[in-house]
């Protein structure tokens, strides 16, 4: 699990290992990122989900509890934010959280600007405002580019991509996972992590 | 007006003969009927006669999901499969089997709560079902593979999401005791329905499904969920997956005496090397579909076969414990149970047949030559091998042992039949199930309990496996620092008293022995047995885990009183359709009801509802018996009860007809079984 100890290690160091970088500046006591083309920053998340595979019993309850909490009771892995991949006679079960990148693809691939950073909680999180996505899947698209499977997801009843939002600072998905698998990592300056700290996986 | 939730509408009908593939409304039997096993035993009322044999093409195999399947209640991973069973002997009759596991959601988000399938296909085939739509196509390049290559050639084409249902050669084979297995190690195994599958030339069903189950109430689905956690499990602690967080707290399976992973490897030189990082070997625990618990473990190394282990592959080949007593658990233990997986054989048929064939051999019925198998080293790989090959390609004595222990026993005849009615509790027509007692109230270590001998006798398979009684049991002798096997009643037995008044309306009924100690107290077999029963068939009819439920000892509480309520909230939470607790107990005396028409309209009357002679010889741990008439007595008052009729235990047409059961009534009147 090279990315896991990479992504680990990074947090520990992340106040120093931010500065670190060229395109990171503070605002405040905010890291943001130079993210556009035109200057438009990007403040990094506060929050993440972090996941352990190797205690995950592959019982599937963060995702059902993500498409029975965030899409109205239409419960469904296919509309879940959060997905198990399993390989099963090999016993190697993976749950494959959004890293809310420090630099998000899907962000910078939508073409109304549905993809916005929620503020009102305070959480940072990469949302998808459903008022404005047109469901072009051109977030799902992007994110592919180095996330298998993509973590935003396509709701064609809705007609519109929906992707976590980290349940507005309380995932459910962490609350209900039995075992402990899934963990919240916080912090108020902000984290460097996903892409492209991480550029696959 | 249809319900807001739960079921997703659809029954897939599959004619194997004709390869006609066609939809059903499910709200031709629901909500009246649930789902799960209510479901299945409707459908089998009205289309499968004491006529047609199990392996007849006319039989049907039923899959069948409940409500609240492919939902985030808790334990929605399970479904039931269903049909007129061949393990049951030496009449063959209707059978339910459990299966958990990840098949029964891909069902429901492929849109069908249940498959239906009927007829015999001319050449091997599987069904492959997707989104609203179902395919036979041909399985010729599947057929005499394993169980696990089977699987992974259907994710080669349909991809790794898809989940199978799938016979090994067992059930190619037609044995009956074949069993239909998904993933590494989920099965239904009683009820033999994997030699249904064989006979129907069906090698697997695969599913996936992307579609949606909708849930009526979300927000009181999740926090009822949430409830559940929190009264079974914790989260674990990091450096031991299977130690609560929470110091001193339970994981209350079975009354709080087993925990995560509980039901996985046993001490020896398995799980030793599982428990030692640098050695490759590794177990960790693997849940069900939405599970809170987890029951079981993965275990997986460099040698061995990987996969999921339980109560079956943990105590299949115990005699291997024996035979190598310095390894105790060894992966001798754990290859044959997972070569039984392989070939798709039930695992607790073989944990009769094996002690069996060596009862026959000390008692010189059987010799090393009859039989081709090296008697002498039972518990060895030599002989489990030989064994399960032989069984599973119906070779030599394996063509034999195939039909299951009891119809084995009973072509030998004489001595060898009488050694197996220790395995083999129910006397009658209806058998063929193996003991499942094996702790507190089973001979021949445990005490005698009347509640649980009027179980054996009127259930249609093995009773026990929903646990529910049991458990309470079981807390009990947890609670009072002892474990199943050494508790004695006298000291459980206040402890009970609060757990059963809750549970089954009289604390009195915990009172299974009488004050001198001397007798069994049979009082309150009978109400007990029926609440038990209606708490087993809703459990099976909206499919919970009976692991979990009906919840009725809480080891975290110092009054231990548990929670009977819970199936009915979570169902009304999926469904949208109010249930009380009350309004579902006349359900589940309906659905049992049904069952016992059907078991009658095979030809099963009171003579069938009784033990084997030994279970009235044998004194218990205790010193007291069960006797006859006492259980006569119990039977009189639970048929009373019912309303069935008292002389042969049919079910009157006046309860039917109170149950809302008139086609039931009518069609075992016109075949002359109840008199106008």
């Amino acid at each position: 699990m090279p990315q896991e100890v990479n992504r680990r290690t990074f947090l520990k160091g992340i106040t120093v290992g931010a500065f670190g970088l060229g395109s990171v500046v503070a605002v405040g006591n905010l890291l943001e990122i130079l993210t556009f083309p035109n200057g438009q920053k990007v403040a990094l998340a506060k929050m993440v989900i972090l996941a352990d595979k190797s205690i995950c019993s592959g019982c599937r309850v963060c995702e059902i509890v993500c498409a029975n909490f965030n899409s109205g009771g239409r419960n469904s892995p296919s509309l879940s934010r959060i997905i198990m991949e399993k390989e099963v006679i090999g016993g190697d079960y993976q749950p494959k959280v959004c890293h809310q990148c420090a630099d998000p693809p899907c962000l910078k691939a939508c073409p109304v600007t549905a993809l916005q950073v929620e503020k009102q909680r305070g959480t940072y999180a990469r949302i998808i405002d459903e008022r404005a996505c047109i469901g072009c899947q051109k977030c799902i698209e992007a994110c592919k580019q180095h996330f298998r499977p993509a973590r935003p997801r396509y709701d064609a009843q809705m007609h519109r991509s929906v992707k976590c939002h980290l349940c507005f600072g309380e995932p459910q998905c962490v609350k209900y996972c039995p075992l402990g698998v899934l963990r919240m990592e916080k912090s108020d300056k902000g984290l460097m992590v996903g892409y492209p700290i991480i550029q696959e996986d | 007006m249809k319900p807001q939730g739960g079921w997703v509408g659809k029954i897939l009908r599959v004619d194997l003969t004709s390869g006609k593939i066609s939809e059903q409304s499910t709200y031709d039997y629901v909500p009246r009927f649930i789902g799960g096993r209510g479901l299945g035993a409707k459908i089998c009322w009205d289309e499968v006669p004491p006529e047609v044999g199990a392996f007849d093409p006319e039989n049907r195999l039923i899959l069948a999901t409940g409500p609240i399947q492919g939902t985030l209640a808790p334990t929605s991973g399970r479904f039931m499969v269903l049909g007129k069973a061949p393990q049951t002997g030496p009449v063959e009759s209707f059978c339910r089997s459990g299966v958990g596991g990840h098949f029964a959601p891909e069902l429901k988000w492929a849109g069908y709560d249940a498959v239906v399938i009927q007829g015999k296909a001319p050449k091997p085939v599987y069904l492959w079902i997707t989104d609203h739509k179902a395919e036979i196509l041909d399985a010729a390049r599947l057929w005499g593979l394993d169980t696990y290559r089977t699987q992974q050639m259907i994710w080669k084409l349909h991809g790794p999401k898809t989940r199978v249902m799938v016979i090994g050669r067992a059930g190619e084979t037609m044995s009956r005791i074949a069993c239909i297995l998904t993933d590494t190690g989920d099965a239904s195994g009683q009820g033999g329905f994997g030699g249904v599958m064989g006979s129907k030339n069906l090698k697997a069903v695969a599913v996936r499904g992307t579609g949606t189950v909708n849930v009526a109430r979300p927000k009181d689905l999740m926090e009822i969920t949430h409830h559940v956690q929190k009264l079974f499990s914790r989260k674990s602690l990091r450096s031991d997956p299977y130690q609560p967080e929470e110091k001193n707290f339970k994981y209350n399976i079975w009354g709080g005496g087993y925990g995560r992973g509980s039901l996985s490897l046993l001490p020896g030189e398995l799980l030793d090397l599982c428990n030692n990082p640098s050695s490759g070997y590794s177990q960790t625990p693997d849940g069900c579909f939405a599970c809170p618990v987890s029951c079981r473990s993965r275990v997986k190394g460099p040698d061995i076969t990987p996969g999921v282990a339980f109560c079956a592959q943990s105590y299949m080949y115990l005699e291997s414990m024996v035979h190598q007593p310095e390894k105790g658990y060894s992966k001798v233990t754990w290859q044959a149970a997972k070569l039984a997986d392989l070939y798709g054989i039930n695992a607790y048929e073989l944990m009769a047949i094996i002690p069996w064939l060596s009862d026959c051999f000390r008692g010189k019925l059987i010799t090393e030559e009859d039989v081709g198998l090296p008697m002498k080293e039972v518990g060895s790989w030599d002989f489990i091998d030989k064994l399960l090959h032989k069984i599973a390609n119906r070779e030599g004595i394996g063509d034999l042992l195939a039909e299951g222990g009891q119809r084995a026993a009973a072509r030998l005849g004489g001595k060898a039949e009488k050694l197996s009615h220790m395995y083999y509790p129910r006397a009658g027509k209806f058998a063929g199930y193996r003991e499942h007692w094996v702790y507190l109230g089973g001979f021949p270590t445990g005490y005698a309990v009347p509640q649980l001998a009027l179980m054996w006798v009127l259930d249609n398979r093995d009773a026990l496996v929903s646990h529910s009684y049991i458990s309470t049991l079981w807390g009990a002798a947890f609670a009072v620092g002892q474990n199943a096997l050494t508790a004695v009643p006298e000291k459980i037995i206040p402890v009970l008293k609060p757990v059963m008044k809750a549970a089954y309306g009289s604390a009195e009924a915990a009172e299974f022995v009488q004050p001198d100690g001397k007798n069994l107290n049979w009082k309150w077999a009978a109400p007990v047995v029926k609440r038990y029963h209606e708490h087993s068939l809703l459990k099976d009819s909206y499919i919970l885990c009976d692991i979990l439920f009906p919840f009725l000892f809480n080891a975290n509480t110092p009054d231990h009183v548990g929670d009977p309520t819970l199936e009915s909230r979570i169902f009304s939470a999926v469904t949208g359709m109010e249930m009380n607790v009350e309004d579902s107990y006349k359900i589940g005396e309906m659905i049992n009801t049904l069952e016992r028409a059907l078991a009658a309209r095979d030809g099963r009357t009171r003579k069938d509802d009784n033990l084997h002679d030994i279970y009235f010889e044998k004194e218990d741990a205790g010193g007291r018996k069960y006797k006859r008439e006492d259980l006569e007595r119990a039977k009189s008052d639970y048929y009373r009860l019912m309303g069935w009729d008292v002389k042969n235990g049919i079910p009157t047409r006046p309860a039917l007809e109170k149950l809302g059961l008139k086609e039931v009534a009518d069609g075992l009147e016109k075949r002359g079984i109840i008199k106008r």
